[in-house]
């Protein structure tokens, strides 16, 4: 029973902030994207220079065409990554209210907290080290990114829950879980990102990626924050009853509060 | 004072642990979603999430 009623406050969230998501992302980030394919489509026409600038798609495998079909599979594609958040979020806030009987568990409010804690996790920390990337642009091995990439979400996210939610004077080894992705380093080529392109082509580029970081980060923060506070409501208003008839005072007193 | 010394003891600590099961199962499957939309190799899932994974900073190419 609370691990359906789990998935699907899950869902009903992730579908909701999924939604919002695209609409920020369609308005200022998808047309970065756009704008660094033209520059990328015109570098897969020349001669090839640099082998990492090949904008790999899979050799004739399926994909959306331009248009409303992209647009709807982006926007699928956001909603499942909403709700793969929703089912991180919802059930560690859950498991959190429960530890706060004496009041002041979820909410909208904690829940945006909580939601800013996801951006610093999922958007913030592995954007430190590898900062989000164009396409066409040069970049060390796909595998040794993701590697870092999930290094440094789990760590971010170990070390924050360590500094907020514990009590004892070895919370501080939070601050080294925070500090350990960066202390290994992120994978990064010698050469520079751009350095397949001509010399114009190159500093647009970079000033294209300069307004994709900000764009990402806007769009992830308004993503976290109402994944966040969605969460702190719906767990408040659907999942706290379960939680109260499952947990130890929920076996004497029962019951939902206010 | 052991958990299981009384039966009411042992129905405390099987409801509490009865919580944990749905929450964490609930989070495995959270992982295994995002892991399909940002890293999957294949490339039907990358055409079809391309724009997500950059615009959600998954390392994508």
């Amino acid at each position: 029973m609370l691990f359906r009623r789990v998935i699907v406050c899950a869902l009903l969230v992730g579908l909701c902030a999924g939604l919002i998501h695209s609409a920020v992302q369609r308005l200022q980030v998808v047309p970065i994207i756009a704008a660094a394919e033209v520059f990328e489509s015109a570098l897969e026409a020349s001669p090839p220079s640099h082998d990492h600038a090949a904008h790999d798609h899979g050799d004739g495998a399926w994909e959306p065409q331009a248009g409303f079909e992209r647009t709807a599979w982006t926007v699928a594609a956001n909603v499942l990554a909403s709700i793969g958040f929703a089912l991180l979020l919802v059930p560690a806030l859950a498991a959190w209210d429960r530890t706060r009987r004496d009041g002041g568990g979820a909410s909208i409010a904690t829940g945006l907290l909580w939601g800013a804690a996801g951006w610093v996790c999922f958007h913030v920390w592995p954007a430190l080290g590898l900062p989000p990337e164009l396409p066409g642009e040069a970049s060390a091995p796909l595998g040794a990114r993701q590697a870092w990439w999930a290094l440094a979400v789990a760590c971010a996210a170990a070390g924050l829950s360590l500094l907020c939610l514990v009590r004892a004077p070895w919370r501080l080894a939070g601050l080294v879980l925070l500090a350990l992705p960066f202390v290994i380093g992120a994978p990064h080529l010698d050469g520079a990102p751009f350095a397949a392109f001509n010399a114009e082509a190159a500093a647009q580029m970079a000033a294209l990626k300069q307004r994709f970081l900000v764009a990402t980060a806007i769009a992830s923060a308004v993503h976290w924050l109402a994944l966040g506070a969605l969460s702190g409501a719906a767990v408040r208003r659907w999942l706290r009853p379960l939680l109260l008839d499952a947990s130890p005072g929920g076996a004497v007193g029962g019951g939902t509060r206010p | 004072m052991s958990a299981t010394s009384t039966p009411a003891s042992g129905l405390v600590r099987s409801r509490a642990t009865g919580a944990l099961a749905p929450l964490l199962g609930a989070m495995l499957l959270g992982v295994v979603v995002l892991f399909g939309v940002g890293f999957s190799g294949i490339s039907v899932a990358h055409n079809a999430a391309h724009d997500v994974r950059h615009a959600n900073n998954f390392p994508c190419h």
